[in-house]
């Protein structure tokens, strides 16, 4: 099996908000850098991003601070954040954003000429900075600026399918350029995981078809903890309509700006749930009241809620929710004059690759950052946390991975695990017969859609759970691409995220399970009315290959759970 | 019963086939689909090996540019018509990696060597105080994706990459308005030959995020440049200067058509209508024949005509080329000239038969004069095939007689398409006139290479744009190519010296039929 080696100090894996953060502050170490990128550079999911980033500047409300922020973000979690990320996130968030304003980003002003706050759910104040509703688009534009001037090497449309791991610490990568078809090997000193979600394991996702869990399962494959995988939120306004627009985020901004919620009757149901802070409720609450519409046979013909804001000036409309009036006109929809049809979309992966307050991993050298990792969020994320979550983490990781890059030398590869590793892939091509990635997928994802989703119950979940084993053990190994091509092959792409999407998938459903009460985004109709689910569910892979959970004490620094 | 949409693809896979080759799949219709639908559907249908980029499907992240029916567009916001069947190409000008895959590494090198980042010499102090009008305009041209589809049809870099595109002369604009950006970026705009730029708007029409690439990137570069001593084009200076001193653009040959006029009204019985008519340099200096036949074809139609004696250039030169003095004083001359005659003749329109002009009365003056004093121009403007289908109407027409048997086809002058929103009106004109056998250019939106000072400051990339321009319109077949805009008119028979080819104006055109249908 031909392949090619390429050396550097720091390895970042992935090219979002929090890879980008990581590439730029590695490089500021005088390292060498290479960023793999498994789109273009500048077209992750970050760029989809619309609402904002949370940073308590006290802009606009002035008793805003790190402290509050930080007893939204924990309530907000449900209690099951790690709360020493969490006082990390909220102390260093403000320096972040400066960070991106020193490399050229263009925020929204407050008459002052200071970075203009907005209102978003379950926060005390108004805290979310953003540009208009395009605020990731606009850090994306922004950090790919700035690795235009640093050194790092992006390696683009590169896509890793393996963490190497010598000795128990990281030596490097396996990877494919997805253009041509090479296989790659990266060897670093250390690695950053940034990779992004997994929303696309889900039917109705408000996820780019990138987000398919590859980090959850390459890090999962190499032995580390997972957190938390039972936490997905569903985002409450996902488009409806048009089918293929279905899922497609409608920015919690929209209700941050004063949008309201309709059911067929006209009444805004969420009086019903939650009158003290209605639309801005927290996003699983929510994405239940307006389920709970749809179920009652309140709903939208589509099957969904009315989300109106066309009680509100125009010129406000068109200033701060841009992008909304696009994506609605493009469905037919004036946003101005009439109210949008939204219901739940499967949107952010609260669990993820457990680490700690330098972004480090049971893995020496081996780091990450953003939506892959899990903890800091608990329960359910603030809106405005994620971008947050990018950008504070992804400068750690960058910082960590350059400390430990210093203090060690290349570590040698086994070649055999790479052999076998590109075999398999290649295995895929040459496969006589077998099952076609495009129909794994469908099964995959409808699966989870109808039996893990907002509303959760025992026996769904664990047909889901054996379902999704004979799916790992009878799919997966027969994965079949249709067209044996290597070069920039859809087909081959598809076929070999599949595993990460399994592996994504069964840690999801076999947490959900476990976690026999309902707590934050993790409702269940049965559940269990004694367990008050204080605890962590952490997740890896056991010596004999199966998966192993376990429960732990939560992290708690200042906020004692109820 | 299900539609099906016929779609062909152009494949290619460098490591096997020796050339692309278009493929076809029948795709069911479903209302709402766009043209990443339709991919989608093939991939799953068909084969699932189909190269093509996409990400968000929401307009975000700017991966799934391709050529729609020739026209690049972002796949995941471009609507499948039902009835149209769809040709899908990779963008052009960049190499193929595989079937609709492009190479990006030119654009990703063209951006980098413009140092696309914000430029500081000192650190800045927190927060920075940055005010929310100090960065009006630059949030407008912000808003780029970096999907690259401005790049494959943009007439310039077709022709050469020393012109980096509209996507990246529009990073050089962000950057000129960023408050905090220390670097040179007008002498950058300069060596990265921002003059290259016909204004031809394409990049504008393509934008998904209709960012008004050549106004608040080119134009504004360009004024910018001129603010800061940057000289002119000889070329290009020199008509400038004929309009401050003569209030024409171009020199004296013949006796001016508003010399030769021996009045300002040009009245009919029981007038359905009274206009202004603002001639333009050429029509008055060059093309007076044509000038008259537009009076004829009014007059024909129950239209007052009134020609007010003396006119001004509006400047459009000084517009393009960013010497707004020259043009802002235009601007207010032309203003207040078609006022006084608009308050002496009681009309309150004025029709253009100058694409040029057009654009430039309703896209730069009008603003410019809003902003200036309050209040716009108290006329409204319009294009004469425009006044004439819209405001006339088709129906009351009168119907010219005289048969013309030729096989035309038409020339859509930039700044009249995308300029004004003047698409079908010439071409409905053309088909009432008698014989015409219509011929359909697909490219006829293409841009001529004579806009934006092109031709009067860069000749020979002028020519090269005419060059591929001619050879699209000589694959029509047509024994004459038509249009309604005197730069382009010259600029086609230009190109059109030496070939079979006939170039008309169309009123001159209608005029003739008029004239031979009273025969």
């Amino acid at each position: 099996m031909d392949y090619k080696t390429i050396m550097c100090d720091i390895l970042v894996v992935g090219a979002g908000g929090a890879g980008c953060r990581a590439a730029i502050e590695g490089a500021n170490h005088n390292l060498d850098v290479i960023m793999l990128s498994k789109e273009l550079l500048g077209k992750a999911h970050t760029s989809m991003a619309e609402g904002g980033l949370n940073v308590s500047l006290g802009n606009v409300d002035p008793d805003d601070n790190p402290e509050t922020h930080f007893k939204d973000t924990i309530t907000g979690g449900n209690y099951l954040n790690n709360q020493k990320l969490a006082e990390i996130l909220v102390e260093d968030a403000a320096q972040r954003i400066f960070d991106l304003e020193d490399m050229g980003a263009v925020f929204d002003r407050t008459p002052e000429g200071k970075i203009a706050q907005r209102p978003f759910g379950k926060q005390s104040w108004r805290r979310t900075a953003y540009a208009s509703d395009r605020t990731g688009s606009e850090i994306m534009v922004t950090l790919v600026e700035a690795i235009r001037k640093t050194s790092v090497r992006v390696f683009d449309e590169v896509f890793a399918t393996k963490l190497l791991v010598t000795d128990g610490k990281i030596s490097g990568v396996c990877a494919v350029d997805l253009k041509y078809g090479d296989y790659l090997v990266f060897r670093a000193k250390s690695v950053v995981m940034a990779t992004g979600g997994a929303g696309r394991i889900f039917s109705v996702t408000s996820n780019a078809q990138l987000d398919v869990g590859d980090g959850y399962g390459m890090a999962y494959e190499a032995g580390c903890d997972l957190i938390d995988m039972e936490m997905i939120q569903f985002h409450p306004t996902g488009m409806v309509k048009p089918e293929s627009a279905k899922g497609r985020l409608v920015t919690e901004a929209v209700r941050g700006e004063g949008g309201i919620l309709l059911n067929n009757k006209g009444e805004r149901f969420m009086h019903r749930y939650y009158p003290e802070v209605m639309e801005l409720a927290g996003r699983d609450q929510v994405a239940r009241s307006i389920m709970t519409e749809v179920l009652e046979g309140r709903g939208s013909p589509d099957g969904g809620a009315y989300l109106s804001i066309a009680h509100l000036p125009k010129s406000i409309v068109e200033f701060r929710l841009e992008s909304m009036i696009e994506q609605f006109e493009d469905a037919g929809i004036d946003i101005r004059e009439e109210p949008m049809q939204v219901s739940p979309t499967a949107h952010h992966f609260m669990g993820g690759i457990k680490t700690d307050e330098d972004a480090g991993t049971i893995i020496s050298g081996l780091f990450a950052s953003g939506e892959c990792t899990g903890g800091l969020h608990g329960g359910n994320r603030l809106g405005g946390n994620a971008l947050a979550d990018t950008q504070v983490y992804g400068a750690i990781s960058g910082e960590s991975a350059a400390k430990y890059a210093k203090s060690v030398s290349h570590l040698g590869v086994d070649k055999k695990t790479i052999t076998k590793e590109f075999e398999r892939l290649e295995a895929m091509l040459n496969r006589k017969d077998g099952i076609s990635p495009a129909d794994a997928r469908g099964e995959l994802t409808e699966l989870m859609w109808e039996k893990v989703q907002i509303f959760r119950k025992e026996e769904d979940m664990q047909f889901a759970v054996d379902e999704l084993r004979r799916i790992e053990k009878d799919v997966v190994p027969n994965i079949k691409v249709d067209v044996p091509v290597k070069r920039f092959n859809p087909g081959w792409h598809q076929a070999m995220e599949f595993v990460h999407m399994v592996t994504t998938a069964r840690m999801v459903a076999e947490a959900a399970v476990m976690r026999k009460g309902s707590r934050g985004a993790h409702y269940r109709v049965d559940a269990d009315p004694n367990e008050k689910g204080y605890y962590n569910i952490v997740i890896k892979k056991g010596k004999d290959g199966k998966m192993e959970m376990k429960k732990e004490d939560l992290v708690i620094t200042k906020i004692t759970p109820p | 019963m299900t539609k099906t949409i016929k779609t062909s693809v152009l494949r290619y896979n460098p490591d096997s086939d020796d050339q692309p080759y278009l493929q076809d799949f029948d795709v069911e219709y479903e209302p709402g689909m766009t043209v990443l639908d339709v991919l989608l559907y093939i991939q799953d249908k068909f084969d699932s090996s189909l190269a093509f980029r996409w990400e968000c499907r929401g307009g975000q992240c700017g991966s799934c540019a391709v050529r729609v029916n020739k026209i690049a567009r972002i796949a995941c916001r471009t609507k499948v018509e039902p009835d149209e069947d769809l040709i899908l190409e990779p963008l052009e000008k960049m190499p193929v990696i595989k079937d609709l895959v492009n190479d990006m590494s030119q654009t990703i090198h063209r951006m980098r060597r413009i140092r696309p980042y914000v430029a500081r010499d000192t650190k800045p102090v927190h927060p920075e105080i940055i005010h929310a009008d100090q960065i009006e305009k630059l949030r407008e041209i912000r808003k780029c994706i970096e999907c690259s589809a401005c790049l494959s049809n943009c007439p310039i870099v077709h022709e050469t990459w020393d012109y980096p595109g509209p996507m990246i002369i529009r990073q050089i604009a962000r950057l000129e308005l960023d408050p905090r950006d220390v670097e040179d970026r007008i002498a950058m705009a300069m060596n990265e030959a921002v003059y290259f730029c016909t204004t031809c708007k394409m990049c504008e029409d393509i934008c998904p995020k209709s960012i008004k690439i050549p106004a608040l990137a080119v134009e504004l570069l360009r004024a910018k440049a001129v603010e800061a001593g940057y000289p002119l084009d000889p070329g290009q200076k020199a008509f400038l200067d004929e309009v401050n001193k003569t209030g024409r653009a171009v020199t004296v040959k013949d006796t001016p058509l508003l010399e030769g006029l021996d009045k300002e009204e040009f009245l009919v019985d029981n007038p359905r209508g009274r206009v202004g008519f603002f001639t333009g340099c050429l029509i008055d200096y060059r093309m007076q024949s044509t000038g008259k036949a537009l009076i004829e074809v009014l007059n024909r139609n129950h239209i007052d005509v009134i020609v007010p004696k003396e006119q001004w250039c509006c400047a459009s030169p000084a517009f393009r080329t960013g010497d707004l003095k020259t043009a802002h004083d235009s601007a207010r001359r032309v203003t207040e000239i078609f006022e006084k005659a608009s308050e002496k003749y009681n009309f309150d329109t004025v029709v253009v038969a100058c694409a040029g002009c057009g654009k430039t009365l309703r896209e730069d003056h009008y603003p410019f004069i809003e902003e200036e004093r309050g209040t716009p121009p108290n006329y409204k403007v319009y294009d004469m095939a425009e006044y004439m289908l819209d405001k006339i109407g088709k129906e009351n027409i009168v119907p010219p007689k005289g048969e013309i048997n030729l096989k035309i086809t038409y020339h859509e002058p930039c700044h009249l398409g995308r300029g004004q929103g003047v698409y079908e009106e010439p071409i409905e004109l053309l088909k009432l006139i008698p014989g015409v056998e219509y011929i359909e250019d697909q490219y006829k939106n293409r841009c001529c290479g004579a806009g934006g000072g092109v031709r009067a400051g860069y000749r020979d990339l002028s020519q090269q744009i005419a060059n591929s321009r001619k050879a699209q319109i000589e694959e029509t077949g047509a024994d004459m190519v038509t249009t309604e805009c005197p730069f382009c008119t010259i600029q086609l028979n230009d190109m059109m010296k030496g070939t079979e080819m006939k170039v008309r104006y169309i009123p001159d055109l209608l005029a003739e039929s008029y004239k031979k249908g009273d025969e």
